[in-house]
């Protein structure tokens, strides 16, 4: 069921396992040493950076490769496009599973990653191009969810699986969507009910030894399926909703909006703290965001100048006194640095520095002055 | 998931049962750890503050209270840095750990709340007159002693940008194509000099053992502006043959740094932009070929950055992950 070699896979588990057990000092050097020699993997996946020079490197060269084929070709009309599009997905996934995996021994290394989604690209597009052109929306997503789910499991990849989700939330609000009269009750009912089933489903082949290597995979369907399900029954999403699609003034039951947009967020970091899942707990804070400025929308309590001020030294001490009592009370949680750091707290160390930086923006010339460059702040244009 | 880890190391005999037995504890027991989590919540803190009170100032200028506002702002500013010299740290020239877990984001506040008050002197009360560049260079330099004294990367960015501001371009990687003017040569050549000196000042702190863990700071203002400065010369300016040996140069110099330091990032950076510069050149200076030409450009020329990359270990020291 899966491309790459599972005995392989499971030393990649294994090993990662022992070097957080390492690094947080439960085994000694020479311990980790002997399981890294006792479990080999002959993987190539290089560095992210690398991956990432591969993988732009690689989609340039297909992109070439399909120009240059299809104009010495020659082709015209959707049908030659689409017998087209069929052939190079063919011939992408070919060479993923025989080249790239099978002798090459990618994995995660950017081409792997390239080849398959050009491959599977190609492969959805040339047969939506037989599909008559005035095709419902509906049709097009019905098509390519197949390939998503077979190519998320096959190749064990999350970015797929994102967009299986995506795909199959589309699908579900699309048909409720269909029914009349009364889509507009339906349409977030489904989506917080799709969402919770997503969960559940993640939630299982998590906990689920058997499906251990698409660990990864699941955990995306975890994090969209929470963000979802908040997104689905906020009530600021609702209101623009229904008044796009449906030209609605009033949100009917708009209290039970309202206790779903304040209390959710809460819930969710009640429930990651209490449970020590950080997923939780960060998606809850993400919502906390969102949930003051759906709040901020439509009530206008104070000036957006001091609710700044304020929110941030509530924060600044919120956070200060928390760290401070960490520090003095380890317990069931710390504020010591966990051993890993994830690819998103990178990300938001550069982010951060960036921050940081355009806070400084020059005042040197008095007009660049008057255009929000007073220290920044993200001030616009019209002070 | 972990039992069966754990069974299987244990059955192979790699760790002992009681070893298996003590990390089965620890699995379940180990604290939760809120670091990350609240890190964010302090410098949302201190963002948050920093926009407002921006905000605040603009908003009562010229009214009764302002004058209270701007001390107000002083005084956050001088308890920042009343604490940051309180707990300080003795100065050395690698890395100095924060005495506190906040002391980072306290300092960075002061720093923050000094620019706006001084924007403010300057908006009101024209303390610099007409010479804006004191008014860039004042904050500069009282940024780089704090960077250097206090050892915090986060203050040395805004000491880099007010350098830059200084000579006049943006060095932000995020506005740095938006904010700049590329077709003016003094923009150019500034960014190009703006970009070799924070190389050279890199270059020049990993070899006397300087702060070396601000190189990474440094050099990422440095490579974007020199090189876009570069690429911007060759095909805005149209001076390709003059700016194609400087980006070779600074191409080269990231590649030394990227075997220096085993860092795949100033590898990856130094290809990209290398890329974009040899191509433009290529397709410059060659006559104009049939489209199939530039296909087979790219298709041959990706073959051998691929196959570079993939063989980068002869190239590159493999230490790092």
């Amino acid at each position: 069921m899966i491309a790459y070699p599972i005995a392989s896979l499971d030393a990649l588990i294994t090993k990662e396992a022992a070097r957080e057990w390492q690094s947080k000092g439960q085994l000694t050097n020479q311990q980790l040493q002997d399981i890294e020699t006792a479990y080999p993997t002959n993987f190539y996946s290089p560095n992210v950076f690398v991956r990432i020079g591969l993988a732009i490197f690689c989609s340039i060269l297909l992109f070439s490769a399909m120009g240059l084929t299809a104009m010495l070709s020659g082709l015209e009309g959707g049908t030659a496009f689409g017998i087209f599009g069929l052939f190079w997905g063919i011939v992408c996934i070919f060479i993923l599973e025989k080249w790239a995996i099978q002798s090459s021994r990618h994995y995660g290394s950017g081409i792997d990653d390239m080849l398959l989604y050009y491959g599977l690209g190609a492969l959805i597009t040339g047969i939506c191009l037989f599909l008559p052109y005035n095709s419902d929306t509906l049709a097009y997503f019905m098509v390519a969810l197949p390939f998503l789910v077979l190519g998320s499991i096959r190749y064990l990849d999350r970015l797929l699986a994102a967009a299986v989700f995506i795909c199959a939330l589309s699908i579900v609000l699309l048909i409720v969507n269909k029914i009349p009269g009364l889509a507009i009750f339906l349409l977030p009912a489904s989506g917080i009910l799709f969402s919770a089933g997503a969960y559940w489903f993640a939630r299982q082949g998590q906990k689920n030894t058997t499906k251990r290597h698409w660990y990864g995979v699941f955990g995306v369907v975890e994090m969209l399926a929470l963000i979802t399900f908040y997104a689905s029954g906020n009530f600021w999403v609702v209101q623009q909703a229904g008044a796009a699609m449906f030209q609605m003034e009033v949100v009917p039951l708009s209290w039970l909006f309202w206790s779903f947009t304040y209390a959710v967020p809460l819930i969710y970091i009640g429930l990651g703290l209490r449970q020590k899942d950080r997923l939780l707990l960060d998606i809850g804070l993400l919502c906390v965001v969102a949930m003051v400025f759906t709040f901020r929308y439509y009530f206008h309590v104070l000036p957006l100048a001091w609710a700044a001020t304020m929110a941030g030294a509530f924060l600044f001490a919120l956070a200060y006194f928390s760290i401070r009592y960490l520090r003095k009370n380890e317990g069931t949680y710390t504020y010591a640095a966990g051993s890993k750091k994830s690819l998103i707290q990178e990300i938001e160390q550069q982010l951060v520095e960036q921050t940081i930086a355009s806070q400084t923006a020059p005042m040197a010339r008095p007009e660049s002055f008057g255009g929000g460059q007073f220290g920044g702040g993200g001030a616009g244009q019209d002070f | 998931m972990r039992e069966t880890i754990l069974s299987d190391l244990v059955q192979k005999g790699l760790i002992a049962p009681e070893d298996a037995e003590k990390i089965a504890v620890f699995s379940v027991r180990q604290p939760f750890s809120l670091h990350w989590e609240l890190k964010t919540l302090l410098y949302l803190g201190v963002v948050l503050l920093n926009v407002g009170l921006g905000f605040i100032i603009y908003e009562n200028i010229d009214t009764i209270g302002h004058a209270a506002i701007i001390a107000l702002i002083g005084a956050v500013s001088a308890g920042c840095f009343w604490y940051a010299i309180r707990h300080r740290r003795p100065f050395s020239l690698g890395e100095v750990e924060s005495p506190t877990p906040y002391y980072d984001y306290i300092l960075l506040l002061g720093c923050l709340t000094f620019l706006l008050m001084e924007g403010y002197w300057q908006f009101q009360y024209q303390i610099f007159g007409t010479r804006y560049g004191l008014a860039t260079l004042i904050p500069m330099v009282l940024f780089f002693i704090v960077a250097y004294r206090f050892d915090n990367r986060g203050v040395l960015t805004m000491a880099i940008t007010a350098l830059a501001s200084w000579l006049g371009v943006t060095v932000t990687t995020n506005e740095l194509l938006i904010k700049n003017d590329f077709n003016s040569s003094t923009i150019v050549n500034t960014g190009i000099f703006l970009g070799a000196l924070l190389m050279a000042i890199t270059f020049a702190g990993e070899r006397f053992k300087v702060k070396k863990h601000f190189s990474l700071t440094y050099l990422n203002f440095g490579v974007h502006i020199l090189m876009v400065a570069c690429l911007a010369g060759m095909m805005i300016l149209e001076l390709p043959l003059f700016y194609f040996p400087l980006l070779v140069l600074a191409v080269g110099f990231c590649i030394w740094y990227a075997r220096k330091n085993d860092s795949f990032y100033f590898l990856l950076l130094a290809l990209l932009y290398g890329y974009i510069g040899g191509t433009y050149l290529i397709f410059r200076l060659l006559p104009d070929f049939d489209i199939t030409f530039y296909f087979l450009y790219f298709i041959i020329s990706c073959i051998m950055i691929i196959v570079f990359l993939r063989n980068y270990k002869q190239f590159l020291k493999t230490d790092a992950p």
